[in-house]
């Protein structure tokens, strides 16, 4: 684990819980308790209400691929081993997106609105990344 | 350089999705799967442009012919776009000046006006975008400008448009309204946007094939054209196109999140 060399998620105020919890293997999404807009990527203020009122709640990890890419040029080495990779952004089912991997699955086979669904990888001891794979 | 890289890309960096060519590969992507565009469709943009680029001495690509053959032997960068499908990287600068048409009259170079202009910006974090494959920002940013200019479609003469990506082009031309969703390989094929063409589309070469400059790549092309300083691309007989009086421009930010639409006239 002390030789991964990607680069990790930054944390800050906003995003600190949402990573915390995918260490325990959750995907939380910000629900705002005022109107019940659902957000993703995490943030301090409902961008609907403007409320500053959040709860939590937690995705099933199921969803589908809204759109992706195949990258053919690692722009940091450390993915030059993973070529080509599959970048995704799914639609979870709660409905926010989340921007993603998808692995386990040929690229040549990815397709938009397949059904995929959370797979951990875990990474360091302080983060897990939440990636997907087709449903079977 | 790749802590600048990570910083900008922030989370998605963790995840290997870095920079403008993978964010705009997301929402070709989605326009694939909603309607007929692809790659078949971009080759148009990128080779009509390129021949655009073969008559403008100062265009990066200026000495380099490039055919279909060409654009498909292209690698994948970041998949469905190749090479050819991304602006060009390069130094250099341009500038255009604004003034009142008053004072315009009175300097050396014709005038050229601004009969309309829009702007919009759907701005949502571009992973929650649903508007990757349109309507974008051009649609209203295109109504705006167009009805403060009191013209329609049919009053254009070229289109100076910006094209950080081929998908670029087509989604803008389409927002506008040039044609509808999945026309465009119909619509640019048989040279339309070429010398000689029917509709003319970014005469430099665009930001494909002569120079990156931002904005200022189809604003600085658009006011040279209708000044006819263009010399060996210029707009009219010497290309086989129609003398231009208005031409229509754009301007693009972020992952399609941002949008300017303005209208240029010859005085």
């Amino acid at each position: 684990m002390m030789s991964y060399d990607k680069p990790l998620p930054q944390i800050n105020a906003d995003t600190k819980e949402f990573w915390k919890c995918c260490k325990q293997h959750l995907i939380k999404i910000q629900k705002c308790s005022d109107c019940g807009t659902l957000r993703l990527p995490p943030s301090f203020l409902c961008p609907r209400c403007h409320s500053r009122n959040t709860d939590w709640i937690t995705s099933t990890g199921k969803g589908s691929i809204y759109t992706f890419t195949v990258n053919h040029v690692a722009f940091h080495p450390a993915f030059q081993g993973d070529l080509p990779y599959v970048v995704a952004v799914v639609a979870l089912e709660e409905g926010p997106h989340l921007l993603t991997n998808i692995v386990g699955c040929d690229p040549a086979e990815v397709r938009c609105d397949m059904p995929v669904e959370v797979t951990w990888d875990d990474v360091t001891d302080e983060f897990s990344l939440p990636k997907f794979r087709p449903v079977v | 350089m790749f802590r600048m890289l990570t910083e900008m890309a922030g989370d998605a960096a963790a995840f290997g999705h870095f920079g403008a060519s993978a964010g705009y590969a997301l929402a070709a992507r989605r326009a694939m799967h909603e309607f007929h565009t692809g790659p078949d469709t971009w080759q148009h943009i990128a080779v009509g442009q390129r021949r655009w680029a073969n008559l403008n001495p100062r265009a990066v690509m200026h000495a380099k012919p490039m055919t279909s053959e060409d654009y498909y032997n292209a690698k994948w960068l970041v998949e469905p776009f190749r090479i050819p499908d991304n602006c060009l990287v390069n130094d250099g600068g341009r500038t255009c000046i604004i003034t009142t048409a008053e004072r315009a009259r009175d300097l050396r170079h014709p005038l050229v006006t601004i009969m309309g202009m829009g702007q919009h910006n759907p701005s949502t974090v571009f992973q929650q975008a649903t508007y990757l494959a349109g309507p974008t920002g051009a649609r209203l940013a295109g109504k705006t400008a167009f009805n403060m200019a009191g013209i329609t479609l049919g009053d254009i003469d070229a289109c100076e448009i910006y094209d950080c990506f081929t998908y670029t082009v087509e989604i803008t031309l389409q927002d506008y309204g040039f044609f509808g969703p999945g026309e465009g390989e119909d619509w640019f094929s048989g040279g339309t946007i070429e010398p000689g063409g029917r509709m003319p589309v970014n005469t430099s070469g665009g930001q494909l094939s002569e120079a990156y400059h931002m904005g200022l790549t189809p604003l600085t092309e658009g006011v040279m054209q209708l000044m006819g300083r263009c010399g060996e691309r210029q707009l009219g007989p010497a290309t086989g196109t129609k003398e231009p009086e208005i031409i229509v421009c754009s301007d693009n930010g972020a992952i399609l999140q941002c949008h300017s639409c303005y209208i240029l006239r010859r005085w």
